[in-house]
């Protein structure tokens, strides 16, 4: 069926009750009042606490490891090494390259050696200072140069480089022929640190044959299969209740499971409850990254201002471990063009082992580094043909028909020419055409486009659950496996419910991910948690809906196709006085045998992706957007201020509008953090900042003006509503954007992020005549 | 030791030792889960409570410095209707994503307006600038700020 | 990160009291609002067995004028300083405390702490430094009162013994005739430490500079006094060829280093920007 026409189809109707308009979204209320609980709030007072004693040196075969004296301290009632896992000592996620607890060599500052488990955090110090390892230490490979150098010293066995990855599409010199201009730069994205308020957290209670772990993460299943792997367990022995998650951006994806691992290994062999919460120090210096990638990038234009090939390199830094490498370099791979239409790609990328704090999930998951390539380069390109930098995308935008950089035909719901052409209607584009100077401050305009394929990728199969229950009350439980870390996708199913079934949001209660009793919906990430898991959602209402109308239309003696559902009420289409409430209609759905429960399991369209040419049907859909900036330059001290902002996105359906414009504008602050001050400071493998006091992420006080989100719907066939993610999308176009702002207002080309004062400023000087 | 002080209008006496911070005795010895641990260096602001009507964090308060002092935290308010007006305005203008921040938020807005019931936009900023939130970007936060000022009845 | 130590506690209620703890307790340590000591102790940088919390010696609780100094005493806070009328008529410091960190670190911290804490980039040193700023240190007997530069050893690093209490600082009554202005740069606009900090202090009758006195922060091992370009700067009308060679006496009198908060050439030049941005508010707040 088509879901982007359930409206119309299914219910019948013109207009919407709840989807499209903005409702107060339910979990709002007991977060303010401080009442929302998040995993560490659980953890009752007394419970062992664990910590993970981890690798001072970057790289290193570990020799030997005492723990005899340790345990000797008071209060330290254990200390499990890898030599204590019965089960899997693994835990890497798509390469099985990442021991649970590594006992034969370290990998970087931070690697897990052994858990301690004590009464208290003083008897975990004592503890700690008496741990002794012996390292034989080997030469770290702290950069990719060193890594893919000859006499590079391998991190794992078969080599530093994890993956590679290649598309060919068209003949790329032959594109190049046809060029009249030619640009070729190298783009450095380096780590960024996630910064989530809430840091990762687990709480383990073992029972006989048993674990329960209350975590933060996004993937309650994954977290649940990562701890059975590493005990050696059945699914069925491993619970995980993902608790609300106090924000996540992809890195809780990656390290849900592993922290929640540590406390259900501690706490069955313990055989009490565990608590596992990290501090700032760790969060900062051992969870997962953005990958920080290297990107050499050839393109080539006519003089009319049709791109004709592109040829891009891709490095990327895994650093200790593969992780997401895979998936994110491939993304990369399949997005190389940008949101264009070239018919010429040719595409090489590799992902590089180093000994350094490992990469993974992280909000845009490699297009963030990709178009900062990718949209630098064409902003070269105008310039070089000298023409106005939103008339030459115009040009190139991909549309209905085009074919993308992995050759996949986008055959519908291609909203970016209507994002651009927004954007730039917005900001006055043309009359901003010149820098502005107001004495030593001069002011420029910048814009940049993303596209983002929603969901997994490559062919993965895809596919999402949930369930729904009518209480005999009219009341509703709604289950899902998709996690709230504050995206709010949970309540967009919820709308989408409620616009299904009548019943009004607020008697729709989300209960949480619970592996014992929620049905897998698959991650919460690659922006799918509204898209994928909405549709299920849709999926179980319109089942429900079904029931619900045919037991409606036997009390009202009616054809069900007259009934209608909302305002918690069931009316006959053609004469509205002839009504009952929900809790009515439960009630006899019950006593009459309709079944007042319903399961939806969405499957996403089957897509084609061949491994050796890179080409094929990639992703279901991608969502588009596009920015436009005014950044402010101190000339006399290089700093850079984000004035206004205007950004569009083609979302599908916005479900929620004002939920939607959240999302942009946390994305445009995480966006903005990256291109100008966020800077993971690592020396000699020891991140050396690892807090908020030194890891500066924009503030209040930073907030630019950003305009009204201008939401484009070009809807999606096979998301509820013909809603596309969002959470993503949102951040892909931001760091271009500022940089060619950047540039239209002093005429530096910035090749490498964050660009902080003194990077300005230098450049600035070696400008001047 | 023994520290007295009043939690939120009720006075309290909680055994602890010395070296406990405000937030610890009170997410622990108390179980006063609002108040949210984000870093312990008083750099996040999660933490952010009253202490005799100032906001402060109470990462970097140790637990007898507030002995016979008036502490205050979000559930104290709850009924208070400056804090009514900010937190209807925070909930309608989509300012709370994750919530985590929300609380020590809503601490530092509520003193902001009931010391400059009518700020600037910038000082609204200024007045939030020690707390962090990574999830809105602040925008809505500031407009719920700006909003709630409507809202407040006139005295 | 560390638990913090297990110190004893202590909370004095007079500063006799006070001094006596200080004079009999073994390593012990002063706290106010802990702002800077307790994130200390949680990186396990220091390790005291007794804390003594002055908070509540409320004679130490002042901003006044007394004998021709503005007077601040020990436990007054950042906010208490921005807040007092007496303050503004050392507008630098005004504008140093009112935006310190964060509403809630001015809410806890003391200036006092600030300058004890010794960081090359205190924000509240410059200022001070310009007003010729003098610190009472108590201990056991013994009052002792020393010039503000002489508190600063090294970074971090004060010149206190482990028994003495900062107890006030002052600085002389400044004249009708002067103003002042505080300028800093930091790698975001709010509540992180600042790159480069200046305090400019500008004596003018009849449109000539009688006297300037100019201090910087994060620039050397401590805050710091710039006598080379005071001297520069003395006598001369403010045109901008005196301030601009002032400010390129500024950038030639400091050798900064390069850390996470900024490169040492950058520092340099940022010496002279803020300085002559200090300077033409200090002018054009006296017109």
């Amino acid at each position: 069926m088509e879901y982007d026409k359930i409206l119309s189809e299914i219910l019948g109707r013109n207009d919407f009750l709840v989807v499209g308009k903005n409702i107060v979204r339910t979990d709002a209320l007991d977060k303010a009042l401080g009442k929302a609980r998040y995993t560490a709030d659980y953890i009752p007072k007394g419970t062992t606490l664990l910590k993970v004693y981890r690798s001072t040196v970057p790289h290193a075969l570990i020799k030997n490891v005492d723990t005899a004296e340790a345990l000797e301290v008071p209060g330290v009632e254990a200390i499990y090494t890898g030599a204590d896992v019965t089960g899997n000592n693994q835990i890497g996620y798509a390469l099985p390259d990442q021991p649970f607890l590594n006992d034969k060599k370290v990998h970087f500052i931070g690697d897990p050696i052994a858990l301690v488990c004590a009464r208290d955090e003083y008897a975990l110090e004592n503890a700690f200072q008496k741990i002794s390892v012996e390292y034989e230490e080997l030469p770290a490979m702290l950069d990719i140069d060193a890594s893919l150098s000859e006499d590079a010293v391998y991190i794992h066995e078969g080599g530093n480089i994890a993956l590679t990855t290649r598309i060919r599409k068209g003949d790329a010199e032959k594109g190049f022929s046809e060029a009249d201009v030619e640009v070729e730069e190298t783009y450095w994205s380096p780590y960024q640190e996630h910064m989530y308020l809430e840091t990762e957290a687990a709480y383990a209670v073992p029972e006989s044959g048993k674990v329960t772990v209350i975590c933060n993460g996004q993937s309650p299943f994954l977290v649940r299969e990562k701890v059975a792997h590493v005990l050696g367990w059945s699914l069925n022995q491993v619970r995980i209740i993902q608790a609300l998650t106090g924000g996540a951006f992809g890195g809780k994806d990656d390290q849900g499971p592993v922290v929640a691992a540590y406390a259900a290994f501690a706490a069955t062999k313990l055989g009490k409850p565990v608590a596992h919460v990290w501090d700032r120090t760790e969060s900062v210096s051992y969870s997962n990254k953005r990958f920080p990638a290297r990107i050499k990038y050839r393109s080539g234009a006519t003089e009319e201002g049709k791109v004709t090939a592109v040829e891009v390199d891709i490095t990327l830094e895994c650093g200790a471990y593969a992780n997401r490498a895979p998936f994110w370099l491939w993304r990369q791979t399949a997005h190389a063009a940008g949101p264009y239409e070239v018919d010429n790609c040719s595409v090489d990328g590799r992902a590089v082992y180093t000994n350094k704090v490992y990469g993974g999930s992280f909000r845009g998951f490699g297009d963030l580094a990709l178009h900062f390539a990718a949209e630098s380069q064409m902003e070269r390109l105008a310039y070089e043909l000298d023409m106005d930098p939103i008339e030459f995308r115009l040009r190139n935008v991909l549309r209905v028909g085009s074919r993308t950089t992995c050759d996949q035909v986008l055959d519908h719901s291609v909203g970016i020419e209507q994002c651009l052409k927004a954007v730039r209607d917005a900001s006055d584009w043309s009359n901003h055409r010149e820098p502005v100077w107001e004495g030593s401050k001069v002011r420029g305009y910048g814009v940049g486009l993303a596209y983002h394929g929603i969901s997994t990728s490559r062919g993965t199969p895809d596919w999402s659950a949930a369930s729904i229950l009518l209480n005999q009350d009219g009341s509703v439980t709604y289950r899902t496996g998709i996690v709230e870390i504050g995206q709010g996708s949970p309540f967009g199913h919820v709308k989408i419910v409620s616009e299904i079934i009548g019943v009004p949001p607020e008697n729709i209660r989300i209960e949480l991910p619970d592996t014992d009793s929620t049905l897998n919906a698959k991650p919460t990430h690659g922006s799918r948690g509204l898209m994928l898991g909405g549709t299920a959602a849709a999926k179980a209402a319109i089942r429900l809906r079904e029931n619900m109308a045919s037991c409606a239309a036997e009390l009202f003696e009616i054809p069900s196709e007259r009934v209608q559902l909302s305002d918690g009420r069931a009316y006959d289409k053609e004469n509205s006085e002839t009504s009952i409430s929900v809790r009515e209609l439960a009630e006899e759905m019950y006593n009459r045998g309709y079944d007042p429960g319903a399961y939806g399991y969405f499957k996403a369209p089957k897509r084609f992706f061949d491994p050796e040419t890179g080409l094929g049907v990639n992703y279901s859909v991608y969502t588009f957007a596009a920015t436009v900036a005014e950044v402010e330059v101190d000339t006399e001290t290089g700093e850079a201020s984000v004035l206004r902002v205007w950004p569009a996105m083609d979302c599908g359906k916005a479900i929620d509008p004002l939920m939607v414009e959240g999302q942009i504008e946390g994305a445009i602050s995480q966006g903005m953090g990256f291109a100008l001050m966020e800077n993971m400071e690592l020396k000699d493998g020891l991140v050396i900042n690892p807090g908020f006091k030194d890891y500066i992420v924009p503030s209040s006080m930073d907030t630019p003006q950003i305009e009204p989100s201008i939401i484009v719907e070009e809807p999606y066939r096979h998301g509820a509503f013909g809603a596309k993610g969002v959470g993503e999308p949102a951040i892909i176009s931001v760091v271009p954007t500022i940089t060619n702002a950047i540039h239209h207002a002093t005429g530096l080309w910035f090749n490498a992020i964050p660009v902080r004062p003194w990077t300005m400023y230098k450049a600035l000087k070696e400008a001047e005549p | 030791m023994e520290v007295s002080f009043e939690l939120n209008g009720e006075p309290v006496t909680v055994t602890v030792e010395p070296y406990v911070s405000l937030l610890d005795m009170l997410r622990g010895e108390m179980g006063v889960k609002s108040v949210k641990k984000g870093c312990e260096q008083g750099e996040c602001g999660a933490c952010t409570l009253l202490i005799d009507g100032a906001p402060v964090t109470s990462c970097l308060v140790l637990a007898p410095q507030v002995e016979g002092r008036h502490v205050t935290t979000i559930e104290g308010l709850e009924k208070n209707s400056l804090m009514i007006d900010l937190r209807e305005a925070f909930i309608e203008n989509g300012a709370v994503q994750c919530g985590f921040c929300t609380p020590g938020m809503l601490m530092s807005a509520y003193a902001l307006l009931r010391d400059n019931p009518h700020p600037s936009m910038d000082e609204v900023k200024m007045g939030i600038e020690g707390n962090i939130c990574r999830c809105t970007g602040y925008t809505k936060i500031i407009e719920a700020i700006l909003d709630a000022v409507e809202r407040i009845a006139p005295e | 990160m560390r638990p913090l130590p297990k110190f004893q506690y202590h909370a004095p209620k007079t500063l006799a009291e006070a001094v006596e703890l200080m004079n009999t307790l073994d390593n012990a340590k002063p706290v106010i609002g802990g702002t800077d000591l307790v994130p200390l102790l949680r990186e396990a940088a220091c390790r005291p067995s007794h804390l003594v919390d002055l908070n509540n010696v409320a004679e130490l609780n002042y901003v006044r004028e007394e004998d021709g100094f503005i007077c601040i005493g020990a436990t007054t806070t950042h906010s208490q300083v921005a807040a007092s009328e007496l303050m503004r008529k050392a507008p630098a410091v005004v504008d140093a405390v009112s935006r310190i960190g964060s509403p809630q670190i001015r809410n806890r911290g003391s200036v006092a702490g600030n300058l004890c804490n010794a960081s090359p980039a205190a924000d509240s040193a410059p200022p001070l430094l310009v007003y010729d700023a003098e610190v009472e240190i108590v201990s056991g007997d013994e009052t002792a009162i020393i010039p503000l530069p002489e508190l600063f050893a090294g970074p971090k690093i004060n010149s206190l013994e482990p028994n003495e209490l900062v107890t006030e600082i002052r600085f002389p009554v400044p004249p009708e005739s002067s103003s002042s202005s505080f300028k800093r740069i930091a790698r975001r606009k709010a509540f992180t430490l600042s790159m480069v900090s200046a305090a400019a202090y500008v004596e003018m009758e009849g449109g000539v500079c009688t006297e300037a006195r100019v201090a910087f922060g994060s620039v050397a091992e401590t805050p710091i006094r710039a006598p080379g370009v005071e001297e520069l700067l003395a006598g001369k009308e403010l045109d901008s060829q005196t301030i601009s060679d002032a400010e390129e006496a500024a950038k030639q009198g400091v050798a900064p280093i390069t850390d996470v908060r900024g490169t040492a050439e950058y520092r340099k030049a940022m010496c002279g920007v803020l300085l002559r941005r200090a300077l033409n508010t200090a002018v054009g707040r006296l017109s």
